[in-house]
């Protein structure tokens, strides 16, 4: 009960600050679509992070006056660039420049932080951001700045749009549509650098382009994709964020997994269920087939695998192994069956010890009569020992299970590749 | 009769060999170059060597040995070394590539020229599952931040003065009195540390990483929990959750952060148990004032008991 609420009390506020962020970079996300520069968010993102990192380098947080200024000044140079090379774009792609500004903006960030201690860890930190921690002024911070911008945007929403659309508007001056350009650039530029700052380059860039993803496949109107991206992107960040707590993980990496995952969702739901029935039951079908085509592959170069070498690592073997139950003892005769769990009790029971020793040398720390050097050493030469036997015991298991799997080679090596090769036949000739 | 004759030929081949080897090894006016791979153990050679030694270090101050990424003119200290040490316990093979490289047996993994200096020490938290290869990111043995101390400070100078007797004899006597006035001073020091820290024996603490197991060992304090687990891997809400909850149930007193790593999880802790966060330096010159060996266990202390007395009726 109190884990519940813990955990409740800990993820809220980055719960509140991911809804923020869906709201904002979906919206821009689907003009970065309609523009058809996927990577110029990247791009800004990176950007911002070379902005923070000098800051980082001259001694200033990522999240302070001085950090966010820096950050901005370099993502407001590199919305200039994007300007720019829309107008460049008649001769080389603008997706060439873009790829440009992120490689270079990469490199500097490694370069300018090189000097700096920890500063591998900052780069780390700007990449996967820090979610988690948020502080509530952060994120009222955030609310009101997205939304002084999508409010400006929502009046200026039919030539931005226009712009998106078409990129060379109509009725208006070359430099009317270069002023908007920059704004939009600009507008753009600022979200990412303060977003960047909790949340990472690699949840912003998710953010922007997932949702509008999602919400594009399903609908061509704006209304109608943003609602859907909106929808999508909080529940992937519910999902992140939940999952990232029930399963123990990094919560900025879990939430752009659960982004990746409501995209793989709604990717099958778009060729599954939205579309017309006929099409739909064929759709079903190369699904089923183009799963039984994997699975009857691995199968086959698993089984090829078994033969060749035998007593190598068998990724498919293990996990058959693990997921039925059925060990590699079912090869093995009686003695060495009972070798084979000796040695995998005796390990467990030594790595037991050597951590019981770990903490009754932790608790002699600060209570009772603390230890002597020499009952240290002592205590350190016997978790040596126990660690050099548990190493003896795996061995065994090892090569045990090298014996197990050279007996199988041809038992479940030969039927599995028949097996294998008749599935695929059949597939093929169905065709 | 014979064996004091023998013992007397002895004796003299022996001085013979090694004023030999002290002609041919170290001309009298040039200083021994020492490479340390850390500040700390730099700190330490400085004590020992004085001013017979230049001291260089590879990895600078509050960065993380194992995750050190050498540059070129680490080639050329290398090269110029007539010692190398080591951290040891598995946390900076990468120096052996380095070494490899330009070729030197000595300064290879138990040559001559190269010091382990956490030979003797008395380890803590040996693990299982150590995972060691060659080359590559290798786990270590055991918790490698046996500087940490002071007691340990006794044996690695005294491997460090064994080293330097051996490659400049001549200085032997100067070599031990330098260690001799630092072991007094690091005694009285002690004395001093570890008053100012009895009142706190017991006391519960938060880290940010495992870096303290060596220095609560010696003044008798609890790190209970630690933020961050796995260094470079971002904490988890779940985790961060039963490190809140386990430093309430056990009435935390602080929370100890390392100079240099982001410091925005710690502060969530600190604020939910509303405790102060203290920063602490990990290594000689990761904050300001620690640039020997002694001030950086006299910042420690100093800056611990004051955060501990605050909280105290």
């Amino acid at each position: 009960m109190s884990a519940m609420s813990d955990a409740l009390a800990l993820l809220a506020l980055p719960f509140a600050a991911s809804v923020v962020f869906v709201l904002i970079h979906a919206y821009l996300g689907v003009h970065v679509l309609r523009r058809r520069i996927v990577f110029a968010d990247l791009a800004l993102a990176q950007l911002s992070a070379l902005g923070a990192t000098v800051a980082f380098a001259n001694g200033y947080a990522p999240t302070s006056a001085a950090g966010f200024g820096y950050a901005l000044l370099f993502t407001t140079i590199g919305a200039a660039l994007l300007t720019l090379t829309r107008t460049l774009a008649r001769y080389v792609s603008q997706e060439a420049f873009v790829g440009i500004v992120y490689v270079v903006a990469t490199a500097a960030t490694i370069l300018v932080v090189d000097r700096a201690p920890q500063g591998a860890e900052h780069v780390k930190k700007i990449l996967i951001g820090s979610i988690l921690t948020v502080e509530p002024a952060d994120v009222a911070k955030f609310a009101t700045l997205y939304a002084v911008i999508g409010v400006l945007h929502w009046f200026a929403r039919r030539p931005l749009l226009a712009l998106s659309g078409e990129g060379a508007p109509a009725g208006r001056s070359r430099a009317a549509a270069w002023l908007l350009d920059f704004a939009f650039y600009l507008s753009f530029a600022i979200v990412v650098t303060s977003s960047v700052t909790t949340a990472g380059v690699l949840l912003v860039f998710s953010l922007l382009i997932v949702p509008a993803v999602i919400g594009s496949i399903f609908s061509d109107r704006l209304p109608v994709v943003l609602l859907i991206a909106w929808s999508a992107g909080i529940a992937a960040c519910a999902v992140g964020l939940a999952g990232s707590y029930a399963l123990d993980l990094p919560t900025g990496a879990a939430m752009v997994a659960a982004q990746a995952g409501g995209l793989l969702l709604a990717g099958l739901a778009k060729v599954l269920l939205f579309v017309a029935v006929e099409q739909r039951r064929r759709n079903l079908r190369i699904a089923i087939d183009a799963l039984a085509t994997t699975v009857l592959i691995a199968l086959l170069v698993s089984s090829a695998w078994l033969m060749i070498v035998p007593t190598g690592d068998q990724p498919l073997l293990a996990l058959v192994e693990s997921t039925t139950g059925i060990g590699p003892t079912r090869f093995l005769g009686v003695g060495e069956r009972d070798g084979y769990e000796s040695a995998a009790r005796d390990a467990v029971r030594f790595q037991g010890e050597v951590e019981r020793l770990n903490e009754m040398e932790k608790a002699a720390r600060y209570q009772g009569t603390p230890l002597s050097d020499d009952e240290v050493r002592r205590i350190a030469s016997y978790q040596k020992t126990f660690n050099e036997m548990t190493r003896g015991e795996r061995f065994v298991q090892e090569t045990l299970r090298g014996k197990a799997q050279t007996r199988a080679r041809w038992i479940v090596g030969v039927p599995g590749m028949l097996v294998a090769l008749a599935g695929l036949l059949w597939l093929a000739h169905r065709h | 009769m014979r064996a004091g004759l023998l013992g007397l030929v002895i004796g003299a081949a022996a001085q013979l060999a090694a004023s030999l080897v002290f002609l041919l090894a170290v001309p009298a006016s040039a200083a021994v170059n020492v490479v340390a791979m850390t500040t700390d153990l730099a700190a330490l050679v400085r004590e020992v060597g004085g001013n017979l030694v230049t001291v260089e270090s590879i990895v600078p101050a509050g960065v993380d040995p194992e995750a050190f990424e050498p540059r070129p003119g680490d080639l050329g200290k290398l090269r110029r070394a007539d010692l190398l040490v080591r951290v040891g316990l598995g946390y900076d093979y990468w120096v052996d590539a380095l070494v490899r490289q330009i070729g030197d047996k000595r300064l290879m993994r138990g040559g001559e020229a190269s010091l382990d200096a956490s030979a003797g020490i008395p380890l803590l938290e040996i693990r299982g599952q150590s995972v060691m290869n060659e080359g590559g990111h290798a786990h270590g043995v055991a918790n490698p931040h046996y500087w940490l101390d002071p007691d340990n400070a006794i044996i690695v100078t005294a491997s460090v003065a064994d080293a330097l007797v051996r490659i400049a004899p001549a200085q032997r006597e100067q070599i031990l009195a330098n260690r001799a006035g630092f072991l007094s001073r690091l005694e009285t020091a002690r004395a001093r540390w570890s008053e100012a820290l009895a009142p706190f024996a017991g006391t519960k603490l938060i880290a940010y990483h495992n870096s303290w197991p060596y220095f609560a060992r010696r003044f008798r304090l609890d790190v209970i929990a630690f933020i961050e687990p796995k260094a470079g891997v971002a904490p988890s809400p779940a985790h961060l959750a039963q490190v809140i909850s386990a430093g309430s149930k056990a009435n935390v007193r602080a929370i100890v952060h390392e100079p240099y790593e982001p410091d925005d999880a710690s502060r969530l802790v600190a604020r939910r148990l509303s405790v102060p966060m203290v920063r602490l330096a990990v290594s000689v010159g990761s904050i300001e004032g620690t640039n020997d060996y002694l001030s950086l266990f006299d910042y420690n202390v100093a800056t611990l008991a004051k955060a501990l007395g605050a909280r105290s009726p």
